[in-house]
């Protein structure tokens, strides 16, 4: 399988603060890659740079054959084949759910309304919510808002999918739902790299997990490498503090 | 929106048009003069709006004679002297007296009448003499021969000055002994006082001087030579003896008799705005011109001052502080004056008053609505920023249709304070001659002097306007949410 993502020695700091310090990851067509470690240990920095939402200090990016580097690099083409997923959903107050769904298609993706419509209501009766197509996101719920970021960003057929801990936002009876739309995304071969908590969809999910801990990746596998037979002592001893709880 | 964003651009330009393009026009021989708001017996304004006196019968006889046209501009003496070296009007009628000083930056026509500086003193008043002043305050006519020689005067006696810009407001403060007394040109105060301003002159004319007719030194000669000869005729046929007379003489027209007589007889608040109606409606239209072209223009610019607030680059975003930090910061009054006088002044290019007006009103409230805006912006999620972004919107599509559309809705309740706070600034453009409400009101009461009652009657239509206002905006807000 070619690796649609290549990051090579990634640095990153904030001021005198290095939160990234080298990190290297491919990943192929297809693959479902778990991001997981302690706060504070560059993962979120790591994932927000892969659609320039951070500006890296320096090292390699590629992604859907595109140079993030490259300064002639256009970005906003890039990005259209990536979909974001954040943690606190970031659905526009001011459209509809409908309108949330169109409002990039239409803009940029430079689809007929009638076109985009179509789509939107696709994809809304996918993640389950057809019938809230026509109202503003203060009236939904945090599952239901995550659904419709989650279709909002698939509306623009990406390529690769990022999700931000898209359930860390959600009250714990939301989360099933959310995490299961994306289990079905994976199914159908989606890549996706996902940045959770959740070490239950990582061991499901997942077909390779990423350890992250000070701005390194510390080990990476398969889930059952990872989950069962941890190498790293950093990796040990967290895996040890979130399931034994 | 584009329609109606089309729509406004329109009105404006519209708006504009109709107030400023008449002026651009100048045949050959057409002149703008400026004269006095009220000077009695040389320039006051009759029940019927037109500007009577000396002056102005005069001009009105010189213009027939040597065939040349003119567009009064009626403003504070101050104001006057400024447009006239600002070279924003040709010619000052004011009687204005000739001195040396004046000299160095006038060119004077032939002396048209000998005048001197007097003191007046409301009539219960013991003050008899300039050594009674002593640690006093006097009040003077802002930049006029009375205030020069008071100047003068309150070193030797030690006494204080107090400065007005006409000379109502002025008899007034002495009448209701704010100030002891008032300097002022003989026979205008003589006149006042004949007419019924409870004064009384106890000193002799001082600084004997003469009135000229003014052009800025080395400009509109013609005009000057047009003048001069006009006069010559006036005094040769005399007109001019007719037209002093006619003031001045027994049983001549007595301005404040006639409206003294008519409100006593006609007291009532409706029979006042009944008299002033015509006036009145066009100071108020003059007012809500200001008004919406101000805020619609300044709308525009404040927006932009407050996208530029938010821009990636520090430099934008730098340029537009210093904006907002340098026209927040000075006083409406002062803008509008560098505006209409100052930049005319460096450049020589006239720019017409109420183009001056919205300038200024574009700059300040501008100001005001960048900063809100700017705040706007600011307050609305970054996520929301990002979350356009990362779906491939370029910045401007996403501040457009994302950001900015948040960020303006929170200020929508700004913006209708602004809208209130726009249209009583424009009270201000009063001081650069444009005759809105307020310098109508200030009119009428140099005509009537039923101070209280027209003051209310402006205050009511100000408070009308802003209740319609506030309404209209408030439809607009929940509309809006």
């Amino acid at each position: 399988m070619a690796a649609i993502v290549e990051v090579k020695d990634v640095h990153k700091s904030y001021g005198k603060n290095e939160v990234l310090k080298g990190i290297s990851l491919d990943v192929a067509e297809g693959e479902v890659v778990v991001m997981i470690g302690p706060s504070g240990s560059g993962k979120s920095t790591f994932l927000r740079s892969l659609n320039k939402l951070e500006e890296i200090n320096s090292g390699q990016i590629k992604i859907n054959g595109w140079d993030l580097v490259d300064p002639k690099n256009n970005i906003d083409k890039t990005r259209e084949t990536i979909g974001m997923v954040f943690q606190h959903f970031n659905l526009f107050p001011h459209l509809t759910v409908l309108e949330n769904m169109m409002l990039a298609p239409v803009e940029v993706g430079k689809q007929s309304k009638a076109e985009a419509e179509q789509t939107a209501r696709k994809l809304l009766d996918r993640v389950g919510l057809a019938d809230k197509a026509d109202v503003k996101p203060n009236t939904l719920s945090g599952g239901q808002k995550q659904r419709v970021a989650i279709a909002r960003a698939l509306a623009m057929n990406p390529k690769i999918m990022l999700f931000d801990e898209p359930t860390s936002a959600l009250d714990p009876e939301m989360v099933g739902d959310v995490l299961a739309v994306m289990k079905e995304l994976a199914e159908e071969g989606m890549t996706m790299i996902v940045v959770t908590h959740e070490m239950g969809f990582a061991k499901q999910v997942a077909d390779r997990v990423v350890f992250f801990a000070d701005g390194y990746i510390r080990e990476e596998g398969t889930p059952e490498e990872v989950f069962n037979n941890p190498q790293d002592e950093r990796t040990r001893d967290f895996l040890n503090k979130v399931l034994n709880v | 929106m584009r329609k109606w964003l089309t729509g406004l651009v329109v009105l404006v330009a519209t708006v504009m048009g109709m107030t400023v393009g008449g002026q651009t026009m100048h045949a050959a021989s057409h002149y703008t003069i400026t004269t006095d708001t009220t000077f009695p017996p040389f320039e006051f304004q009759t029940q019927g709006g037109d500007y009577r006196g000396i002056d102005m019968d005069m001009l009105k006889e010189i213009s027939k004679r040597e065939h040349f046209t003119y567009t009064l501009k009626p403003m504070s003496f101050n104001a006057g002297v400024q447009a006239v070296q600002a070279g924003q009007v040709d010619g000052i009628l004011a009687g204005m007296s000739i001195t040396d000083e004046r000299k160095q930056t006038f060119d004077f026509g032939t002396p048209y009448y000998k005048s001197g500086i007097v003191m007046a003193v409301a009539n219960k008043s013991k003050v008899d003499s300039l050594k009674d002043l002593k640690g006093k305050t006097v009040a003077a006519k802002t930049g006029s021969s009375g205030a020069m020689y008071a100047q003068r005067m309150a070193k030797k006696y030690d006494f204080k000055i107090t400065y007005f810009n006409d000379s109502n407001t002025m008899y007034n403060d002495v009448i209701i002994g704010n100030t002891v007394a008032a300097f002022e040109d003989q026979p205008v105060m003589a006149y006042a006082i004949q007419q019924g301003t409870k004064m009384k002159i106890v000193t002799d004319p001082a600084d004997g001087n003469w009135y000229g007719f003014g052009v800025k030194k080395g400009t509109n000669a013609a005009l000057l030579k047009d003048f001069n000869a006009g006069y010559a005729k006036l005094v040769k046929d005399g007109t001019y003896d007719k037209i002093v007379n006619r003031y001045l003489g027994e049983g001549g027209y007595n301005y404040k008799e006639n409206a003294a007589a008519k409100s006593a007889a006609d007291q009532s608040i409706w029979s006042l705005i009944k008299e002033n109606k015509a006036a009145l409606l066009d100071g108020l239209i003059k007012t809500l011109q200001l008004t919406i072209v101000g805020i619609i223009l300044a709308a525009l610019w404040g927006v932009l001052l407050g996208v530029m607030g938010v821009a990636p680059s520090k430099l934008i975003r730098g340029l537009s502080s210093v904006i907002i930090y340098i026209f927040r910061g000075l006083p409406m009054l002062v803008l509008a004056f560098f505006i209409y006088i100052g930049i005319p002044n460096l450049t020589g290019q006239k720019i017409p008053a109420f183009t001056a007006g919205v300038i200024t009103l574009i700059l300040n409230e501008g100001a005001y609505i960048g900063a809100f805006v700017r705040g706007g912006f600011k307050s609305v999620d970054p996520g929301q920023l990002e979350a356009a972004r990362s779906l491939g919107m370029p910045y401007g599509k996403a501040m457009r249709k994302v950001v900015m559309p948040q960020g303006i809705r929170l200020t929508i309740p700004s913006f209708i304070n602004q809208f209130i706070i726009t249209l009583k600034d424009t009270s201000i453009l009063s001081a650069i001659g444009i005759i809105e409400l307020t310098q109508t009101g200030t009119l009428i009461i140099a005509r009537n002097l039923q101070g209280f009652k027209v003051w209310l009657m402006i205050a009511v239509l100000y408070l009308i306007v802003i209740t319609l206002l506030t309404w209209l905006s408030n439809w607009v807000e929940k509309r809006i949410n």
